[in-house]
C-alpha cells in the first residue's frame, strides 16, 4: 500500500511543474488585474466621490461614502451659469456635423482619388497625404488670426472647419486603400446598365464602404468630442463652449471642491463613457485598424 | 482606376471642391500666414512692422524654446519606453494561457485612451494634490507623511509627474494594438518553438519581437508624432510651470503669443514647431528605414 505513495521522479517534476505554472497563473493574473484596475480606478473613484459632500470628501479622501448624497449633481444641473447642459449640447453638435462632413467627404474624395483618372489627381492625393504629417499644433496661432480676420471665430460652426480638415486626410487615405480592393466590374456592370456616376457612388460603392466608413467615423468621434487646443482658442462666447473647455472654466471656478468637479466631470464624460462601454469591441478594432493603417 | 468609364470632368470637379477648399483653408492658409507674420514684429495690435530675421534670430537664441523642444523630446523617450515597452510586456503576460478575463483587460486597458486629455490631466491634478491627492494620502497611509510634496511645484519632478498620465493614458492603447498584431501570427510557430525548448524569454526575443517589428514601428511612430504636439493636459495640470521647467513648444507659443499677446513672435514659434517637429518625426523615419533595411540585407 505504501508503495502508492511513493512519486515515482516524473510525477515530482511533473507537480513540481504544476505548482510553478499555478505560481506563475497566479502572479500573472495578479499583475493584469492590478494594471485593469488602475486603469478603469479613476472613473470608479470620481463616481462614489461625487456622491459626497466637500466636507466629508476632504475628510476622507479615499472612503466610501456613508451617506450617499446626489446634492452634487443637483447643484450642477439646477445652475445654468456653469454652462454645463450647453457645453454638451455644443459638443454634440460640433461632434455630429464633424463625423459627418468627415465621413461623407473622405469617401467622396478617397473613391475618387481611386478610381477617376485626371490630372490633378496625384497631386490632390499629395496634398491630403502631407495633412497626416503635418504637426497640426504649429498651426495653433495662424489659425486663429485666419479665422479672425475671415469673422469666421467664434460662431457654432467655427470648430468644424479645422476639424474636418484635420480628419480628412486619414479618412480619405483609408477609404482610397480600401477601394483600390475593391473590384472595378462593379461599376463597368453599373455604368452598363446606365446608372449615373453619381448613382453608382452613392447607391453601389458607398454600401460596400461601410466598414471604412465605420472606422472613420469612430476615430472622429472621439478626436472631435475630446479636442481641446483648437476650441481653446477659436471659441470666446461661454455660450459655444465645448466640454473640455466648459470643464477647465468649470474647475478654475471651483478648484478646492473635488466632488462638485468630479459630479461635473462624470457627467460630461457620460456619453463617451457610455458609448464606449456599449460598443467597445467594435471601437477598439475601430481605432485599431485606423492608427495600423494611417 | 476605371478604364471603361470616364464620369465629367464637371462632375467630379464639383465633388471635389468644396473638400479641397475647406482642407487648403484650414492648413494651408494657416501655414502661409504664420511664415508671413514670422517676420514682423506685432503685438496684436494695428501696428505692424517688418523686422526681416529678427524674429528667427531671437528664437535661435531663446532658451525657452530650446528647453521646451528638449521636454517634448523627454516625453517622446518616456512615452516610448513607457508605453510601448511596457504595453509589449503586459502583452506577452496577456498571450499566456494561464491568463483569464482577456477580454477585460483589452476593454479596460483601453478605456484611458478615450477619455479627453483635459479629463485625464484634472484627474491626475488630483491625484497629485497636496492637501486631497492620493499619493499624499498613500504617504500617509504607510507612515512616510515626511515624504509628502506639493508634487506638481517640484521643479526636477514636474516633466516626469505630467510624463506619467500621458504614459498611463496610453498603454492599453498599445497594448491593443500589438495584441491584434500577434494574433495574426501563425500559432503554429509557437508550438513548434515551444517544443524546440524555447522558454518564454526566447519566444518572445527571438520569435515575437522579429514578427511584430513593423507593428512596433508604427506604434513607435504614433508616439512620436503624439508627443510633440504635447498641449492639453500641460495646459491642465501646470501650464508650463513652476516656471518653465514643464513648458512644452505648442504650450510657449500659446503663451506668447495670447497671454502676452506677441503674434509676431507668437507666429515664429509656430513656424519653429513645424520645422522642428518635421525634423523629429522625418529624422526617426529615417533612423528606422536605415535600420529595417540594415536587417534585411
Amino acid at each position: 500500500m505504501a508503495k502508492k505513495f511513493e512519486m515515482t521522479k516524473v510525477e515530482k517534476n511533473d507537480a513540481l511543474t504544476k505548482v510553478k505554472k499555478g505560481v506563475l497563473g497566479v502572479f500573472l493574473n495578479a499583475i493584469l488585474i492590478i494594471f485593469s484596475a488602475t486603469c478603469i480606478f479613476p472613473l470608479v473613484w470620481m463616481f462614489y466621490s461625487s456622491l459626497k459632500e466637500k466636507r466629508v470628501f476632504n475628510a476622507d479622501i479615499i472612503g466610501l461614502p456613508k451617506s450617499p448624497t446626489l446634492l452634487n449633481y443637483k447643484n450642477i444641473l439646477s445652475n445654468p451659469d456653469y454652462q454645463l447642459g450647453t457645453s454638451m449640447k455644443n459638443s454634440l453638435v460640433v461632434t455630429a456635423c464633424s463625423v459627418f462632413l468627415i465621413v461623407l467627404f473622405g469617401f467622396i474624395v478617397g473613391y475618387i482619388l481611386a478610381r477617376v483618372r485626371f490630372k490633378l489627381n496625384r497631386v490632390l492625393y499629395v496634398m491630403f497625404l502631407m495633412g497626416m504629417l503635418i504637426p497640426i499644433h504649429s498651426l495653433l496661432v495662424p489659425i486663429y488670426l485666419v479665422f479672425k480676420n475671415t469673422g469666421l471665430s467664434n460662431h457654432w460652426y467655427t470648430l468644424i472647419i479645422p476639424y474636418v480638415a484635420f480628419g480628412l486626410p486619414t479618412a480619405i487615405f483609408l477609404v482610397e486603400g480600401f477601394v483600390k480592393g475593391v473590384p472595378t466590374a462593379l461599376e463597368e456592370a453599373a455604368a452598363i446598365d446606365g446608372s449615373s456616376f453619381s448613382r453608382t457612388l452613392f447607391q453601389i460603392i458607398m454600401p460596400i464602404c461601410r466598414p471604412i466608413m465605420t472606422t472613420v467615423a469612430i476615430i472622429n468621434v472621439f478626436t472631435c468630442w475630446n479636442e481641446f487646443s483648437f476650441a481653446l482658442i477659436l471659441l470666446k462666447s461661454p455660450k459655444l463652449l465645448t466640454v473640455p473647455l466648459a470643464m477647465t472654466q468649470f474647475t478654475g471656478q471651483f478648484g478646492s471642491d473635488y466632488p462638485k468637479i468630479m459630479a461635473a466631470m462624470l457627467l460630461t464624460m457620460s456619453p463617451i463613457v457610455v458609448l464606449y462601454f456599449t460598443c467597445s469591441k467594435q471601437i477598439i478594432k475601430g481605432m485599431v485598424a485606423g492608427a495600423v493603417k494611417g | 482606376m476605371l478604364q471603361a468609364i470616364k464620369p465629367k470632368k464637371r462632375v467630379v470637379f464639383a465633388y471635389l471642391v468644396i473638400p479641397t477648399i475647406l482642407f487648403v483653408f484650414a492648413v494651408f492658409v494657416p501655414l502661409v500666414t504664420a511664415l508671413v507674420n514670422s517676420f514682423y514684429e506685432w503685438k496684436g495690435g494695428p501696428n505692424k512692422t517688418f523686422n526681416g530675421l529678427t524674429n528667427y534670430n531671437t528664437l535661435i537664441h531663446d532658451p525657452t524654446f530650446w528647453l521646451s523642444f528638449r521636454h517634448n523630446l523627454f516625453l517622446v523617450a518616456v512615452c516610448i519606453i513607457g508605453q510601448i515597452g511596457i504595453a509589449f510586456i503586459l502583452v506577452l503576460m496577456i498571450n499566456s494561457r494561464l491568463v483569464k478575463l482577456k477580454g477585460i483587460h483589452r476593454t479596460f486597458g483601453f478605456f484611458p485612451s478615450t477619455i479627453a486629455a483635459v479629463s485625464i490631466g484634472f484627474i491626475w491634478t488630483m491625484i497629485y494634490d497636496y492637501k486631497r491627492g492620493i499619493i499624499n494620502w498613500f504617504l500617509a497611509a504607510i507612515g512616510r507623511g515626511d515624504l509628502q510634496k506639493v508634487w506638481l511645484n517640484e521643479e526636477k519632478l514636474v516633466m516626469l509627474l505630467v510624463a506619467i498620465p500621458l504614459v498611463w493614458q496610453w498603454i492599453g492603447y498599445y497594448m491593443v494594438i500589438i495584441l491584434s498584431a500577434i494574433s495574426s501570427i501563425d500559432t503554429e510557430i509557437f508550438e513548434v518553438a515551444e517544443l524546440d525548448g524555447a522558454n518564454a524569454f526566447q519566444r518572445a526575443i527571438y520569435i515575437v519581437l522579429p514578427l511584430i517589428k513593423n507593428t512596433l514601428l508604427v506604434c513607435i511612430t504614433l508616439c512620436i508624432a503624439g508627443n510633440m504636439k504635447a498641449f492639453d493636459n500641460i495646459y491642465v495640470m501646470t501650464s508650463g510651470g513652476p516656471g518653465n521647467a514643464s513648458m512644452v513648444m505648442a504650450m510657449y507659443g500659446y503663451n506668447i503669443s495670447f497671454n502676452q499677446s506677441n503674434l509676431g513672435y507668437g507666429s515664429t514659434i509656430s513656424v519653429g514647431i513645424f520645422v522642428m517637429s518635421l525634423l523629429v518625426i522625418g529624422g526617426s523615419q529615417w533612423i528606422i528605414g536605415l535600420l529595417t533595411k540594415d536587417k534585411e540585407a
